[in-house]
């Protein structure tokens, strides 16, 4: 494989690293506003 | 009446604020690193050694995080204040995230460069063990549901894990290793070192990681006040 091939393939890993980690803080958030939403709203 | 603003939760005006001066520097770096900084010397890798602007970078970062783990470590031991708690839980998160990357990113340097994807040698075997002792870290945190003796060991471990961070960055300098040390890593030709173009490109990455490192350190604890409220009323319900 040539060196761009590698570099291209550590690039992804860390864009695709860096954005695996902001989606999964995304979706916390989101469910931890939906939790409040539910108790700020009621039963 | 409203609970007092934490010092740790940036307003969101200034988290935005953040988020955009972090997405302009690393795009300015990305810039830099592809068509400003020269290829380098084959001995480091031609072209691969391009990694070396996104590794340095993110185990700085790594560094950083586990420093204010440490830091925070020693105000929640002192103070039992739940906020520097938080504080060292955002920041052993993001550093293991951001070892996770210099531990990926390494290998595929190496493969092509040594001819190998790991050697057990000093640098590369005492951030494996920085990885793992962080990673336990987050793991500890699950185990028990008293929150403040979670913190208390949480703490514990926080201070004895930031043993390993100098012995991580001065490995190359103690023990003999395959891994490059300063300048050389960089080098365009033999024996010349960073450039102007490559120093450029460089300290703008490290800047850039700088500020991610900050601006997901303010949005991380942002998350952890959120969960804290929700578990609060889930208590009080």
């Amino acid at each position: 494989m040539s060196d761009l091939a590698w570099l291209f393939i550590a690039f992804s890993a860390v864009w695709v690293g860096l954005g695996l980690y902001l989606f999964s803080l995304g979706s916390r958030q989101r469910d931890l506003e939906r939790r409040l939403r539910e108790f700020e709203e009621g039963p | 009446m409203r609970a007092p603003r934490s010092p740790l939760v940036p307003r969101e005006r200034a988290l935005q604020r953040l988020g955009i001066f972090t997405w302009v520097s690393l795009t300015a770096a990305l810039g830099l690193i592809f068509f400003v900084a020269r290829e380098a010397d084959v001995t480091m890798g031609g072209q691969l050694q391009r990694i070396f602007y996104f590794h340095v970078p993110a185990a700085w970062a790594a560094y950083l995080a586990f420093a204010v783990v440490f830091l925070g470590s020693i105000a929640y031991l002192r103070t039992g204040a739940r906020r520097w708690d938080l504080l060292a839980h955002s920041a052993a998160e993001i550093g293991v995230v951001f070892t996770s990357l210099v531990l990926i990113t390494g290998p595929i340097w190496a493969r092509p460069v040594w001819g190998t994807w790991w050697e057990w040698d000093a640098r590369l075997t005492s951030s494996l063990v920085m990885w793992l002792t962080y990673v336990g870290y987050l793991l500890l945190r699950g185990l028990s549901t008293d929150p403040a003796r979670t913190g208390r060991l949480a703490a514990v471990v926080g201070l004895i894990g930031f043993i390993n961070v100098p012995i991580v960055h001065f490995s190359v300098q103690w023990w003999r290793t395959l891994h490059p040390s300063g300048p050389a890593v960089a080098a365009i030709d033999r024996g010349s070192g960073l450039g102007g173009p490559e120093l450029a490109a460089f300290f703008v990455s490290l800047i850039a990681f700088t500020l991610l490192f900050a601006w997901l350190m303010a949005t991380r604890i942002r998350l952890g006040r959120l969960s804290d409220r929700v578990e609060q009323l889930e208590v009080a319900a």
